[in-house]
């Protein structure tokens, strides 16, 4: 059984903007569900009121457009993302991370900005999202449109930068670098429906011939993050490339900071990363 | 908290109902409206076995407000006989074997009509994919597999 709420359905943005404004921490968005609703159950969250956003057109748009980017409305789910034509090609890191999330039937609901704003170490979206450079555009009654970056929005294990008045509205993703490949490597337990014990996410290009790498991590630290200094080490010149990665499996290593839990310890997660570091590495290369 | 008034169509029959926000769908399923076919189980959307169509989709109803189905089309698994007859997913889990202790079946059935109908030539692939989120703790996957290609194939020649 839920804790008792207040529901409401606002058909536009200002409407939700407006409830948001008026129950402050009270209230809680509600797009799929999927998090929320086990929250509630399991009474760490007890909102006072949902604001369902689905019926929000603008919310619910999807758009890319060749050279700008790719926008994901707060209540498009994840089976719009992985639907959008041509998607896999252009976003391949983002699309194979989003096919990762729990199953078929959940991504019919859940939705990105959903996965972001619940903020769990373990969001699958996110590594991809923070190598693609993703901004949120969050939005209150008062002020205007504000852009994150994603790499300040995460502060803490499910805290996000976001205030009880705010509303992310959507996620942009840039246009990705030309001729760029991408890939996320998740470890689970099972191949199955689960959480990552490690999520990796790289993007390598060339950059008028030069190599560049970007990764980014998931169930490694309390928040995803990027691991940016990796990115110098494949700028220099007087390494060989089985020196960068190595250089770089360790600075990731050393970044990282896991804990022990269910799905492995501390000291299994820390030797995935550096195994799965070294693999994506070698397979990003091969193909840039 | 305030009550709402929901409209929505189950196995082809309108119904309007009041609800409290903090009813899931299934709740209104098996509680409401006594439909018992919809399996109540994990209620956090790990196990799948309380899965129905709304509006065509497969979606977990434990983790469905019930007031966000106002206006909605839902299918559960009483809706799947037509007429007294058996869908030909039933037919082939009957034909299979496929239902074993039966408390998954309602669930594996509704996924298997929907991917069946979606796409009458799946590969087994597409099979265990559309079927990854259900969990059977029988752990007899092989016979439900089977039984969806084998009811592709019903869908097949009529």
């Amino acid at each position: 059984m839920l804790p008792k709420f207040e529901y409401y359905s606002p058909t536009s943005l200002s409407e939700a903007l407006d409830l948001l404004e008026k129950y402050g921490e009270d209230a809680k968005i509600i797009a799929g569900g999927t998090d929320l609703l086990v929250s509630m159950r399991d009474r760490i969250l007890k909102p006072k009121c949902l604001i369902d956003i689905k019926k929000i057109p603008e919310l619910r748009r999807i758009e890319y457009k060749e050279g700008v980017g790719l926008t994901i409305g707060a209540a498009v789910t994840f089976k719009d993302i992985l639907e959008y034509p041509n998607l896999e090609k252009k976003y391949r890191v983002l699309w194979e991370a989003v096919k990762t999330i729990g199953d078929m039937i959940l991504r019919n609901r859940a939705t990105l900005v959903g996965n972001i704003c619940n903020a769990s170490p373990a969001a699958d979206s996110a590594p991809a999202l923070l190598i693609l450079d993703a901004r949120a555009r969050i939005i209150n009654k008062n002020d205007g449109v504000r852009e994150v970056p994603l790499e300040r929005f995460f502060i803490g294990v499910k805290k996000t930068i976001l205030k009880p008045t705010e509303i992310v509205k959507e996620v942009f993703v840039p246009e990705p670098p030309a001729n760029c490949y991408g890939k996320y490597v998740k470890v689970m337990r099972v191949q199955s429906e689960d959480l990552a014990v490690v999520g990796v996410a790289g993007l390598a290009y060339r950059d008028r011939g030069d190599l560049i790498i970007r990764l980014a991590y998931s169930s490694v630290a309390p928040t995803p993050i990027r691991v940016k200094e990796v990115e110098e080490v494949f700028k220099k010149k007087n390494m060989s490339l089985d020196e960068k990665i190595e250089e770089a499996v360790k600075i990731s290593s050393e970044k990282v900071s896991p804990i022990s839990d269910v799905r492995g310890s501390a000291e299994y997660r820390l030797n995935l990363v550096k195994v799965a570091t070294r693999r994506l590495i070698k397979e990003l290369v091969e193909v840039v | 908290m305030s009550r709402r008034k929901i409209r929505f169509k189950i196995n082809g029959v309108e119904k309007t109902v009041e609800v409290e926000p903090n009813k899931t769908l299934l709740w209104l399923i098996r509680e409401e409206l006594k439909l018992k076919g919809t399996k109540k189980a994990c209620e956090r959307g790990d196990c799948g076995l309380c899965t129905v169509l709304l509006n065509g989709e497969p979606v977990k109803s434990c983790l469905v407000l019930a007031v966000e189905v106002d206006g909605s089309d839902i299918l559960t698994v009483e809706g799947l006989a037509k007429n007294g007859e058996l869908a030909p997913i039933q037919r082939a889990f009957i034909e299979h074997g496929a239902t074993q202790c039966g408390f998954c079946t309602p669930a594996f059935l509704i996924v298997g009509h929907w991917l069946i109908n979606r796409n009458p030539n799946p590969s087994r692939e597409e099979v265990v994919e559309a079927i990854n989120g259900l969990l059977c703790r029988c752990t007899g996957y092989k016979p439900i597999i089977d039984a969806i290609l084998e009811a592709a194939k019903y869908m097949r020649r009529t």
